[in-house]
């Protein structure tokens, strides 16, 4: 391939077919077809890598997507929850000197919208000066009057805040929206750097890119220092609205980032004023709650009362004082578009200083002069609601009808208070890659201000979003839309020098594990559960599947039957109706039926993934590639059943090693306790299944039962070794039930709970053992003092197996109403 | 006129309730016609704190939390209150409503301008071209404001039908148009509705009204609506009696609606089935209670 020079017009048409569409600003080449300036360094990189290079660095790109597990929700797709974050592997590249005319754009309009909200949950000056119509303020559902004249710490509402910024034609940045109730997507520029900085990393490396764990110190130090008390070690949490939110990697990614606790508004509880965190130990105080749930779900007391998210009494515990909220609730105010319209003369009101960036050209149509003006050229315009509602929809002039536009102007003449009207902004373009070439897509910044040290500090760079063809001007992710690492040029060479990790080290540690809330050791006690009890079905299975083809022998065919009463017990297969065959088959197979293994898989799935803040990546990356296996296609008919028996035992490794790094990736604390005690409770109920239906359901136990019970137990070996080919039931039943050294054996189960038990808050806060302890006592002695010569008799197996297995019960529920009980519903009062 | 106000609100849970957090609206707030002479507020379980402050409309508002398991929970609230028992200004004398609007548009002034808050939507009252055709017949071109209303407060009292079990406290007032049934509470929002749908200033006022064999509503709290009079001030209706309160009304709270100015709100974790039993009497305080000054 022959080098292309950058000086030359327009490198990028050849062969990457990079063309420009007119009337639009490139970000990358100037009209004469060259190269910007800022922009060489990156496209020299592309273009010496060329197409093949660069699609071998984006695999890598891609894969890194795929481990991170980066993902975001599409509202009303059940079917996924979790789709990859749509990265796009070029860059925006911004100049140092433009982006500095950026900056103090950005936290400008921080501080004027900051002002605003002191006024409107203050004096409400601006309505008394003239400056802003009621209109704007009053009928706003996002004004919360509860809040009206609480003193938020320093004055400050907005801890973080973004404006979404786009480049016209004739190159000015133009503000389109602000963000001000919980801006999002800082979160994905962070991860979006982690992955571009990988698959370019050379060209990061010389381009001087600013790097961005600054911001996010400063973030960290902004609401460390918002806690009321001034603690050394404030607890902060973070608040999300739970597992379907759009976002929720974000939050837990941030959580995790910035080292605070991920909590549901259901984790959390006032008492007298206060906020606590309810862990398994007790309460515990919390200082600081960055929200990323929308204000007005944060308190059915006061606020929504729809809303059962909240935790009631918040605004009071706000109001004395005693926890401090990031941003302050209210802050969402100042989101609506129609506002914006007054900014160029409530900038000069308060803040005495000309807007730096002007918004796109904003008609609040509640005027008479506006409303003329719109009326006129709604062909040019994009009408919106002033306060939308879930499901408005900008309404884009062009695209109506002459009768069409008529019917609006009409709607918008009898309201005409709510309604707001914006020039269409014809968006720049950046490249993206696509498929070995470059297209044009038009392009929207969202850039960060936090507030810190008495002003507002602007991350550099940011979420940089691409729409998803060249004649949509909407950019939005959950509408198919990419998304851009954006390199802030400019930055100081010896801040290259660590890459990787983004400097997480930066950060102060602040403690080695997490508060666990009981709803999370809920959820891990039920990992432990679910994935010992899929293993467990895999076993009983595969044990069925070579004896299926040998039921002419009589050895394997009762052996088959010990795997087929257990299955059918369990409600996994029906005997009756099918061939065992095909009933097995379908369990492997058929993913959408219930109990099917594929089945099973996925409710470990949605267990897990409320808790991605706690699975370590790579067992995260485990279970997913187990999750799409079992989605997957099934092979034809004819070779179903040879390819059944390669996927169990694909299965059985594949679980143990998610089960394996889940336990040895995580601190010894009491989320690891919880998994554990999950565990071991599902494999003591499982033995006492298999040991029901494969020794204790004839009268008389034969060779081919005691075979499969010690290869679904995973015992033959040691068996063998220590007994040869003599089988013997007291035998097995000594190896599976009073075995201390067999780790599959149920007194091995017992004595590992029990220790659990001990260790947990219930059992060290109290001087006598508590109900559990007592219990597992219990249990422990008689597993240990058990004759495995009388039980080696059906009947008294069966009695002695029936008790045991009504102990693991109690338990499970004594455990449930301890630790997790968290299933009490509130409900409102209301009276006349 | 002295009267006394008591109001017993009580809870029973079939199972313990946990914890509970309480806003209650029970303290009446001072006025231009009326002086709030002795309060009390008993509860029971007795809660650690009580936090009394006053809300975004100025209403006296007490908070408090339960953390003790609890089966019963009990609110009563005792008031004895002034009211002014002399008959509100004429109403032909005030101006002709569509000048209101005018002004109410322009606020120049710091009253029109606090009485712009009562002038759009609210959580639970609507504005639309249907509420603004009922009010037509009442509001006829220059017909003075407060005879217009009184008028629109008669033909509800006539045509709506008083019916306790037609409506929940959650009923949008399209729903009150269209059935035109209701309790006071409706009539009130549905009152307020017609107003703003002109594009005047309404609020909802929240109280008492004295026990009497002609009084409708005088069981439970009370409900009814107040009107923005540029240069003279609010100017109370009762819908669900058909009069301009004066002596037997006893004003608690106002807002936009009512769920600015709910009398007992709160949210309880556990508490399973409850029943909820509301009592409000009031009665002329005779002049012996106090003793006579000198």
């Amino acid at each position: 391939m022959i080098r292309s020079s950058p000086d030359k017009p327009n490198p990028l048409a050849s062969p990457w077919r990079y063309q420009p569409e007119e009337g639009f600003y490139d970000e990358v080449l100037q009209p004469s077809g060259q190269i910007r300036p800022h922009w060489r360094g990156l496209t020299e990189s592309i273009l010496s890598l060329g197409e093949g290079g660069f699609r071998e660095r984006w695999k890598e790109g891609q894969r890194l997507i795929h481990d991170h597990g980066i993902t975001y929700n599409v509202y009303g797709d059940p079917q996924s929850t979790d789709r990859p974050w749509p990265l796009d592997p070029v860059p925006l590249v911004m100049d140092p000197g433009e982006w500095r005319s950026i900056e103090a754009a950005v936290a400008q309009r921080a501080r004027l919208l900051n002002s605003i909200l002191a006024d409107a949950y203050g004096p409400q000056r601006l309505l008394k000066d003239r400056q802003l119509p009621a209109e704007l303020l009053y009928p706003n559902p996002g004004f919360l009057r509860p809040c009206q004249g609480i003193a938020v710490p320093g004055g400050t509402f907005l801890h973080l805040y973004s404006a979404d910024i786009a480049r016209a034609p004739n190159g000015n940045w133009w503000v389109l929206a602000d963000r001000t109730q919980a801006p999002s997507g800082a979160g994905y520029a962070l991860e979006n750097r982690l992955v571009c900085s990988r698959v370019l990393p050379d060209v990061f490396k010389t381009s001087n890119v600013q790097r961005l764990a600054g911001f996010f110190q400063a973030y960290r130090e902004t609401l460390t220092g918002l806690a009321a008390n001034q603690r050394d070690n404030p607890r902060i949490v973070l608040l999300t609205p739970g597992p379907y939110n759009e976002t929720y990697f974000e939050h837990a990614f941030l959580a995790r980032y910035l080292g605070f606790t991920l909590v549901e508004g259901g984790d959390l509880t006032v008492r007298d004023n206060h906020v606590y965190l309810k862990t398994l130990g007790g309460l515990l105080p919390v200082d600081v709650i960055v929200r990323r749930q929308d204000a007005g779900f944060c308190d059915p007391l006061e606020l929504r009362p729809e809303s059962m998210l909240g935790i009631p009494g918040l605004v009071q515990a706000v109001r004395c004082g005693n926890v401090a909220i990031a941003n302050a609730l209210g802050s969402g105010l100042v989101e609506s578009a129609a506002p914006s319209a007054f900014y160029p003369s409530l900038c000069r009101h308060l803040l005495g200083e000309e807007l730096k960036m002007p918004t796109v050209a904003t008609w609040w149509c509640g005027q008479e002069g506006p409303l003329s003006y719109v009326a006129s050229q709604l062909h040019n315009l994009v009408v919106k609601p002033v306060f939308p509602r879930p499901g408005d929809q900008p309404i884009f002039g062009a695209r109506l009808t002459e009768a069409e536009r008529r019917q609006l102007v009409s709607k918008m003449r009898a309201e005409p208070g709510k309604w707001v009207a914006q020039e269409q902004v014809a968006l720049s373009t950046v490249p993206v890659w696509e498929d070995g070439t470059l297209a044009p897509r038009h392009v929207v910044v969202r850039v960060y201000a936090v507030a810190h040290a008495g002003g507002y500090k602007v991350m550099p760079g940011g979420l940089t979003r691409v729409t998803p063809s060249l004649d949509n001007l909407v950019v939005s992710v959950q509408r198919g839309g990419g998304s851009k690492d954006t390199w802030v040029l400019g930055g100081k060479a010896e801040e290259q020098l660590t890459l990787l990790p983004p400097a997480s080290h930066r950060l102060p540690v602040s403690r080695a594990t997490f508060d666990l809330p009981s709803r999370v050791a809920d959820n891990l006690f039920w990992l432990g559960r679910y994935v010992e009890r899929v293993e467990a079905m895999v076993r009983v299975t595969r044990s069925m599947l070579p004896r299926l083809t040998q039921e002419s022998d009589p050895t394997q065919a009762s052996g088959l039957q010990v795997g087929a009463r257990i299955l059918s017990h369990q409600g996994y297969i029906k005997r009756s109706r099918e061939p065992l065959e095909s009933e097995l088959l379908a369990l492997l197979y058929d993913g959408a039926r219930r109990g099917s293994l594929g089945h099973s898989i996925h409710l470990i799935h949605s267990v897990v993934w409320p808790m991605r803040d706690r699975i370590s990546t790579d067992a995260w990356r485990i279970l997913t590639r187990l999750d799409q296996q079992f989605a997957a296609e099934p092979p034809p008919e004819a070779l179903r059943l040879s390819a059944a028996l390669d996927l169990l035992n694909q299965t059985v490794i594949t679980l143990a090693a998610f089960s394996g790094l889940t336990l040895e990736s995580m601190t010894r604390g009491e989320g690891w306790r919880f998994l554990d005690i999950g565990r071991r409770l599902e494999r003591s109920l499982q033995m006492i299944e298999l040991l029901r239906h494969g020794l204790a359901s004839d009268p008389t136990v034969t060779r081919g039962e005691l075979e499969a019970v010690l290869e679904i137990a995973d015992s033959t070996l040691t068996y063998r070794a220590r007994y040869q080919t003599s089988m013997q039931t007291d035998l097995v039943l000594d190896l599976l039930l009073i075995d201390e050294a067999n780790p599959r054996s149920l007194v091995f189960q017992v004595a590992r709970l029990a220790e659990h038990i001990e260790q947990l808050p219930e059992s060290r806060s109290r001087i006598r053992r508590p109900a559990e302890a007592r219990l597992l006592l219990r249990l422990l002695a008689n597993v240990q003092l058990a004759e495995v010569n009388e039980l080696a008799a059906p009947e008294t197996l069966q009695a002695f197996l029936h008790k045991a297995a009504a102990d693991f019960r109690q338990l499970s529920e004594i455990l449930t109403r301890t630790y997790f009980n968290h299933a009490v519903t509130s409900h409102r009062l209301t009276a006349p | 006129m002295l009267l006394r106000a008591t109001h017993t609100t009580t809870y029973l849970y079939s199972e313990p309730v946990s914890i509970c957090h309480t806003e209650v609206h029970l303290a009446p707030r001072h006025s231009g016609r009326q002086r709030l002479v002795e309060h009390e507020l008993l509860i029971r379980p007795q809660p650690a704190q009580l936090h009394e402050r006053l809300d975004y409309f100025g209403n006296p508002v007490t908070f408090f939390c339960l953390s003790e398991p609890h089966e019963t929970l009990t609110i009563t609230a005792r008031s004895i209150v002034e009211v002014a028992a002399d008959a509100p200004l004429l109403a032909g004398i005030s101006p002709p409503w569509q000048e209101v609007c005018d002004q109410l548009r322009r606020r120049d002034n710091a009253d029109t301008l606090a009485a712009a808050e009562f002038t759009f939507e609210s959580p639970l009252i609507q504005i639309g071209p249907e509420f603004a055709a009922f009010a037509a017949k009442s509001f006829t071109p220059g017909r003075p404001l407060l005879e217009a209303a009184l008028d629109l407060s008669h033909r509800i009292f006539t045509t709506f039908t008083y019916d306790q079990r037609a409506t929940t406290v959650t009923t949008p007032v399209r729903e009150v148009l269209k059935t035109k049934q209701g309790v006071c509470q409706d009539f009130a929002h549905f009152f307020i509705a017609c107003l703003r749908s002109l594009g005047l200033a309404a609020r909802y006022v929240s109280g008492y009204l004295r026990s009497g064999p002609n009084s409708i509503g005088a069981e439970a709290s009370h409900a009814w609506a107040a009107i923005f009079c540029p240069g003279c001030g609010w100017f109370d209706f009762d819908p669900t009696n058909d009069v301009m309160p004066a002596g037997n009304h006893v004003t608690v709270a106002w807002g936009r609606d009512y769920s600015d100015v709910t009398p007992v709100k709160g949210v309880a974790l556990g508490g399973g089935e409850q029943v909820i039993t509301v009592a409000v009497e009031v009665v002329p305080e005779s002049a012996n209670t106090f003793p006579a000054a000198g």
